[in-house]
């Protein structure tokens, strides 16, 4: 009896538990062509302000929302999207943009209203001062015009035509009524070709917009399925689970390219990874002020081995801060201008000679400290970083490397608390970004101290480049200067790009993928296959 | 009995305001701040430091302290979360669920697995159904769950693709997660469950059963088996708590939204209020798995039993 009420016991629980397991069903699955995709965690939020995933970001700043300028990534620089036009005055302080006749998902017409709300919020966002900080006042002239006055010319303003995106003045304010906050559910507040119906910890389903003002979409219906493992993404590609595969791993390309065929392009990434030496780091009574021990790290790096163990050879060495494919103000290598560095151990050596270091010295092994960075072991950082404290060995350069999450790792970098960092930027696109990294006002966001009491660099004239560069609308003397003050950091021997990764993406025979873009794809732009 | 049951309760308050001060302690003295994480690299210092100010970031820990259990306990108020701006107890519920769920599978399948055959194992030792069951737990036990998840997910998913590779959607969804997470403890109820049930194949009362002429089906289940499942039980308990707090693996491999895999996240953003509410909940959790752990214990251990009941008299 006893054994017949716990075998019965033992039932229910199972049933109960199976019975719970249906929920969460992955949407989409009613015989209607639906565009499989994928996430790599929940979507954070569907207000673009609070994405900070690149993932994440794909979904809110393309297929959602809308700037007045697009990202033309492909060729390094910006298209009219919700600005129809862009007036300058002479002095370069006011703009005068006039807008498409484009219309919220909710049905309502853009107006120059909605664009001087969106701007408020942005400027009210610290997360965004990089972009609107110089920008004085935005004014709605009439129903389609916006006026925009800033405290000085500015000529990366293309950037934050195209980071700001546009509210639906009214939605917004309906939505955040009572404290509430904006983003937490699918809402359709803004021009995008794709309405946001709703996301979960699971993943997030989108719906074409039928009257997006640039034509609607080919593809009607999107689900972007969170599928966290790398391993499980290669295998729901290859089962036909997915319709595009973007940032494929690069140990999984073979693999991913040979299930594709033709359906899958790897392309430069818009990024940099670069090794920061902090000069002012009080390691082995300040080894890393010393300029030639500096040089002797740079010719040290072996920037191909690099590449291969952190991108599987998919990479590119990096002798840029910003790929010059990407970014037209940026100064190309290919060019000259600038110092450029390359494995060369004699000249490392030669180098540490110079500095005061005896080859008995080296042979000893001389201490520098710890190469810090973050993630885990297994992302590209931590991986170049263990090739450079090989490379560094072998002029008698002892370091540790240290791997530690962001939220460690990160303030460390940013109050200069280190020796070596192995540190990663991406989606720069004007030159005058580097001015986080290289002004004295950047104060938590660069990772060199240029500006310090003991620099002994010119750290006014740095600045005086930025500003110069920004000052100027013409690209080539724009790049010009830009190449004038990448040349100084690369003298000395501070910021040491080591490589690009490369980005791969693959897509079904389902679907046709016109380009491949290194960040930012336009689903709005594909189709079904016939 | 009750008294028992009423004492294990009331014990649990001071073990989760332990965990939560404990939490608080570990997230005050570990570098980092939400500011920087939330607001990325593009930002100054000045503005990291407003938003921390306006977060309540740098309030004394004490104050910080009170003030949380304060909101926990008298408004079941978390915090709202840095990053998704929702509330941190909605957000992590229906995650907590998916793991609970998860988990309790991952119990139940070893559960079943495990102590069945090591019922068998024990009684028929030195036999088929004993040495080839140990030489597989044996093995087994030493494999961990990310290694059997990667092989079932090559072999069922891209090999014979019988089986979907990520999410929930289903009860197949389930069933490779959750065997991933049932088998190193199978293995473990199963080498648990020999080795207690040998003990007591071997103690006097057992031969005293036999020489009275008890029938050998009753002397395994009546005198063996209800002796031998007191550590059984004790550790599937703890295989359960284990469960809860590590199905993280299985989450991330298998792409489950659980708890496990939520805390993960927001650890690279300091998410407080997530991390600490999350941590809490499985707290919360994993002690009533082991009132429950107790009062089973209790249930089938006269001694234990007894003494709550003399005290009663």
């Amino acid at each position: 009896m006893k054994k017949g009420i716990s075998l019965l016991l033992a039932l229910l629980m199972m049933t109960a538990v199976l019975a719970g397991c249906g929920d969460g069903g992955s949407g989409g699955q009613t015989g209607e062509k639906v565009l499989q995709m994928r996430l790599t965690s929940a979507l954070q939020s569907s207000d673009w302000q609070a994405t900070t995933l690149q993932n994440d970001m794909r979904i809110t700043w393309v297929d959602v929302f809308e700037g007045l300028y697009g990202l033309d990534e492909a060729n390094g620089g910006y298209y009219n999207l919700l600005a129809k036009d862009v007036a300058v005055s002479e002095d370069g302080l006011t703009y005068t943009i006039t807008l498409q006749d484009a219309t919220f998902q909710n049905g309502d017409p853009l107006t120059a209203e909605d664009v001087v709300f969106s701007y408020e919020k942005a400027k009210e966002n610290s997360r965004f001062n990089y972009v609107t900080s110089f920008i004085n006042s935005v004014e709605a002239q009439d129903e389609k015009t916006v006026v925009m006055h800033l405290d000085y010319p500015n000529s990366a303003i293309a950037h934050t035509f195209w980071t700001v995106k546009i509210y639906s003045k009214a939605e917004y304010t309906e939505a955040t009524a009572g404290g509430k906050e904006f983003g937490i559910a699918g809402h359709t507040a803004g021009t995008g070709p794709y309405i946001l119906k709703g996301f979960d910890a699971t993943g997030a389903d989108l719906e074409a917009y039928e009257n997006y003002w640039g034509g609607a979409p080919n593809i009607k219906k999107v689900r972007y399925q969170v599928i966290a493992d790398n391993n499980a993404a290669v295998i729901a590609f290859k089962n036909g689970e997915l319709d595009y595969f973007p940032d494929v791993p690069t140990t999984e390309w073979e693999a991913v390219k040979a299930e594709a065929g033709e359906n899958c392009q790897m392309v430069k990434a818009n990024d940099i990874h670069w090794l920061a030496v902090n000069y002012l780091s009080p390691t082995n009574n300040g080894i890393l002020s010393n300029p030639k021990v500096r040089e002797a790290i740079a010719w040290a790096i072996n920037k191909e081995a690099c590449v291969m163990a952190a991108t599987s050879g998919y990479g590119t060495p990096a002798y840029e801060y910003m790929p010059h494919e990407y970014v037209a103000t940026a100064p190309d290598y290919t060019e000259g201008g600038f110092q450029t560095y390359d494995y060369n151990i004699e000249k490392a050596k030669q180098c540490m000679l110079e500095a005061g270091y005896t080859e008995a010295d080296m042979a000893a092994g001389i201490p520098v400290g710890d190469i810090i960075t973050y993630g885990d072991a297994s992302t590209p950082r931590a991986k170049e970083a263990v090739v450079i404290q090989s490379n560094l060995a072998e002029i008698g350069l002892k370091a540790e490397v240290v791997v530690q999450e962001y939220a460690v790792i990160g303030p460390r970098m940013y109050s200069q608390d280190y020796d070596l960092a192995v540190f990663g930027d991406v989606g720069n696109y004007d030159f005058n970004n580097i001015r986080q990294q290289v002004h004295s006002e950047s104060v938590g966001m660069y990772l060199i101290n240029y500006a310090h009491e003991d620099s002994p660099f010119d750290w006014q004239m740095m600045e005086q480049l930025v500003a110069d560069g920004i000052a100027t609308a013409d690209t080539n003397e724009r790049k010009e200067i830009y190449t004038k003050l990448w040349a100084y950091v690369m003298d000395t021997d501070t910021i040491l790009p080591i490589l690009h990764t490369g980005n791969g993406a693959a897509w079904s025979e389902r679907i046709n993928v016109p380009s491949v873009c290194p960040t930012y794809y336009h689903i709005s732009q594909w189709s079904w296959v016939e | 009995m009750y008294k028992f049951v009423i004492k294990r309760i009331l014990f649990l308050i001071p073990t989760i305001l332990g965990v939560t001060l404990i939490i608080y302690a570990v997230m005050n003295i570990t570098p980092g701040n939400p500011g920087q994480a939330i607001l990325g690299t593009g930002v100054s210092q000045e503005d990291i430091d407003a938003y921390n100010e306006k977060l309540g970031y740098n309030d004394p820990f004490l104050q910080k302290y009170v003030r949380y259990v304060k909101n926990m306990i008298f408004d079941q108020d978390f915090g709202i979360s840095y990053v998704t701006k929702q509330d941190a107890f909605t957000e992590i519920l229906p995650r907590y669920l998916i793991t609970l769920k998860l988990a309790f599978l991952g119990v139940f399948l070893s559960a079943i697995i495990g102590i069945p055959l090591g019922i068998k194992a024990a009684v028929e030792q030195y036999k088929l159904w004993d040495t080839i069951p140990s030489i597989i737990a044996f093995l087994l036990a030493a494999v961990p769950a990310f290694v059997l998840g990667l092989v079932m997910l090559f072999v069922f998913c891209g090999w014979l693709n019988v089986l979907p590779s990520y999410g929930i959607g289903s009860f197949k969804h389930y069933i490779m997660p959750a065997l991933a997470i049932a088998i190193p403890p199978a293995a473990q109820n199963f080498r648990f469950t020999k080795s207690s049930m040998l003990e007591s194949i071997r103690q006097d009362y057992v031969r005293t059963a036999r020489a009275k002429g008890v029938p050998e089906k009753q002397v395994i289940w009546k005198h063996v088996l209800k002796n031998a499942l007191l550590p059984v039980i004790t550790q599937v308990g703890l295989s359960l708590g284990t469960l809860i707090c590590g199905a993280v693996v299985a989450e991330e491999m298998f792409s489950i939204p659980g708890v496990g895999s939520l805390i993960v996240e927001r650890i690279n953003y300091k998410d407080e209020p997530v991390i600490i509410a999350g941590t809490i909940l499985i707290a919360i959790c994993f002690t009533l798995v082991m009132l429950i752990v107790d009062v089973a214990y209790a249930y089938v251990d006269p001694r234990i039993r007894a003494k709550y009941t003399k005290s009663r008299k």
